[in-house]
């Protein structure tokens, strides 16, 4: 075979290396593809060169052993993050992994083999984090079979949608408010353009968002700053100007003003003409958050009865649910009997709320030396971990759910890496290396694929993960769906775990000293934790989300 | 509704083997990507969608073609579509480098995947410090910037560094395929 990359001129190879790096000036990127274009033998060597650079980066999964020897080098998070699809249902996580590439090996495919075929051809075309609409509030949402389905607070980019009963209000980045009732069709276009193709929609345009433009099939319609409705319904329009004014041009005429107390009807063909007032119906909130507010309180009322029928359970190591009590300003361990010694000291972590905001408390971890410190002293056959935790941005290489302190002989590890992949390991040895990398313990990180992007920022999930040296596996679930599942080497088995001294939302006190690398405090929100001494199984998970689960994220 | 019970023993045989036909495709499959698109961050994107995509499709998939061969097809699809909703300013290849790479790429399969056993070979022999380097400049989300500014060092340094490892895996690679088997 002929060397295709030792034969490339200096000006070849400094194109491919500032290519690589991402430092390669316009210009300079013009002549090399021009080049390319021109000499097979430089594309072949150019090919060879980035399929080195993928082997690189697939080089190193396990970040944390290495950098522990490069003291005063913490890198921090920047990088776009991969969004995947989160129109994806997690619930259906099993056919997440595959999707994801990484956990595929690791997936058994024995959930439900059907699920990927839920993915329908709208949903090849991912929505990126950086949308420019979120979805303020749902009521009683049922989407139509052949849309998308969304959640409270998802982020929205240039989509349609069909909801087929219920109301949902959409907040836009420009400022505009939207609220939408089933049946209806809408495409979004921007932060400053919609299309209503039909349904009920109310506008709310504050003066930072005039100049919004709502479509219907004949009309398009400029915001002045003000407060509109438009039905449309078979193709024909009616618009009512409720405060303000705006502007519409209906099919080829002439744009025409409409103001407060005005409506009109937008025929598919034909002229405009004039309507009474108080005739069309569009949707008002104000009249839904009672029974929305009622909603939650059962959801609460439910939550806190499994929360009863969980303390009760024996295998549990410690149950937090994150309310502080009033008289030690502890983080109580409800699991039963009852055990002051397991409760939980704050530590500059805020109180803020949860998955219920008036009903419930969370802690959040925003401050870098914010944390709950808790010692949970026995030794223990299993461990699973299961936690509701509100995520807002994965700021730090490492972020941490559960983190024994020392990381010595079978104290875990539960934490998310920045790329958005769960994490669990536990030291299998601390005084042996790793033959790979001889700074470090001997340790196996057990990773799931990329459960979190910057598109779910914001958003209550279900997190578990379950060390079974019985089944001898390691498994990670999402909203009570195994996304992935690995196998313990036997080198890395391990069969008494502990915990002694930990923290929720950092890691404290590890016995190395490489401060740079142990802030690990997480941006986000937790509202539950529950941490057992035995491998729950699949289906017990499962049963666990669905009856900690808030019908309203 | 439960499907009838040979309906899904069916799609779990079908399911099965589309798992390891991707399963083996895929580090080929990656590579042929990366060589398309300009950071490892829209390769992961394409590789998922492609993975999406071949299921989609694979009842259409004919037995007798290379299953690699096929998935590189709508790799290179879902690439180039994914290449024009991409931004300018980003360092996207052209339309007609792409169709280069692309057409060039899915022929040389074989032969990046004879590459990449050697490239195993050499990332073992380089001295474990260069190693640890390359690791922790090549992990998701490191700024070559910020780690050499901590490190107290200059970012052309640390690219300067990584250029010469790069440079030496490469020698290793090329003189390995050049040299007859040992064994």
């Amino acid at each position: 075979m002929n060397n295709s990359f030792s034969s490339l001129s200096p000006q070849d190879k400094e194109w491919l290396d500032t290519y690589l790096d991402g430092t390669i000036e316009s210009g300079e990127f013009e002549n090399m593809q021009d080049h390319m274009v021109r000499d097979p033998a430089f594309r072949k060597a150019a090919r060879l060169y980035l399929s080195l650079d993928d082997a690189l980066f697939n080089l190193g999964e396990d970040g944390s052993n290495i950098s522990q020897s490069w003291q005063g080098m913490t890198p921090t998070h920047s990088k776009k993050i991969v969004s995947f699809s989160r129109l994806f249902p997690l619930t259906a996580a099993a056919g997440l992994a595959f999707l994801l590439g990484s956990g595929l090996m690791f997936w058994l495919g024995r959930s439900s083999p059907q699920e990927p075929l839920v993915v329908d051809s709208s949903e090849i075309d991912p929505p990126s984090a950086n949308g420019f609409a979120v979805i303020k509030d749902l009521f009683n949402p049922i989407w139509s079979k052949n849309s998308d389905t969304h959640l409270s607070g998802d982020s929205l980019g240039a989509e349609s949608f069909r909801l087929a009963s219920g109301t949902a209000e959409i907040q836009f980045y420009s400022g505009a408010l939207m609220t939408i009732e089933g049946p209806a069709e809408i495409s979004l276009k921007s932060a400053w353009e919609a299309v209503c193709h039909e349904g009920a929609v109310r506008m709310k345009v504050p003066p930072a968002a005039r100049g919004f433009k709502l479509h219907s099939p004949s009309t398009e319609i400029i915001d002045l700053g003000t407060e509109f409705g438009l039905v449309v319904k078979n193709g024909e329009g009616r618009v009512e100007v409720f405060d303000g004014e705006i502007s519409l041009k209906h099919h080829d005429q002439q744009e025409r003003l409409l103001i407060k107390g005005e409506a009109l009807t937008l025929p598919q063909n034909g002229p405009i003409t004039s309507l009474e007032t108080g005739q069309i119906n569009t949707p008002d909130t104000a009249k839904l958050r009672p029974h929305a507010a009622e909603q939650a309180m059962n959801g609460f009322r439910s939550w806190q009865n499994h929360r009863d029928s969980l303390a009760r359970n024996p295998e549990l190591i410690a149950y937090y649910t994150f309310d502080p009590d009033k008289n030690t300003n502890l983080i109580p361990s409800l699991s039963l009997p009852r055990n002051p010694d397991l409760d939980g000291t704050i530590i500059l972590a805020e109180p803020v709320g949860g998955r219920w905001p008036d009903l419930k408390s969370a802690f959040e971890f925003r401050r870098p030396g914010s944390r709950i410190r808790v010692n949970l002293p026995g030794e223990f056959p299993a461990l699973t971990f299961s936690c509701w935790v509100r995520i807002d941005s994965l700021d730090r290489r490492f972020n941490a759910l559960f983190m024994g302190d020392g990381y010595e002989n079978g104290e875990p590890h539960w934490q998310i890496r920045e790329d958005g992949k769960l994490m669990l390991s536990v030291m299998v040895d601390q005084d042996r290396n790793l033959p790979y990398h001889p700074e470090s313990r001997f340790h196996h990180v057990y990773f799931s694929p990329k459960i979190w992007d910057l598109s779910m920022s914001g958003q209550w999930m279900h997190l578990t993960s379950v060390f079974d040296p019985e089944a001898g596996e390691v498994s990670h679930f999402i909203n009570g769906g195994e996304v992935s599942r690995e196998e313990i080497q036997p080198e890395f088995e391990i069969r008494t775990f502990h915990i002694g001294n930990a923290e929720i939302g950092n890691w404290g006190q590890p016995l190395r000293k490489d401060p740079n690398f142990t802030i690990r405090n997480l941006n986000g929100r937790m509202d539950e934790l529950a941490i057992f001494k035995s491998a729950l199984s699949t289906e017990r998970i499962s049963r666990l989300y669905q009856q900690s689960r808030s019908t309203h994220r | 509704m439960p499907e009838a019970p040979n309906e899904s023993k069916q799609d779990d045989e079908r399911y099965e083997a589309y798992i390891q036909c991707f399963t083996h495709a895929e580090p080929d499959l990656r590579r042929f990507i990366r060589s398309l698109l300009p950071t490892w961050s829209d390769t992961d994107e394409v590789l998922q969608q492609t993975a999406l995509v071949a299921w989609r499709k694979f009842d259409d998939f004919d037995r007798s073609t290379q299953f690699i061969k096929w998935t590189c097809v709508i790799a290179r699809f879902e690439a180039l579509a994914y290449r024009r909703k991409m931004a300018r300013d980003r360092l996207v290849f052209r339309e007609d480098v792409f169709e280069l790479m692309a057409s060039e790429g899915i022929d040389e399969i074989e032969e990046r995947s004879a590459e990449h056993s050697a490239l195993e070979h050499c990332l073992g022999a380089i001295p474990p410090e260069q190693r640890k380097f390359v690791t922790l400049a090549y992990t998701p989300g490191v700024k070559i910037k910020e780690l050499a500014a901590e490190a107290g060092s200059t970012s052309a340094a640390f690219y300067m560094r990584l250029k010469r490892i790069r440079h030496k895996l490469m020698d290793c690679i090329e003189s390995r395929q050049s040299s007859p088997p040992t064994s």
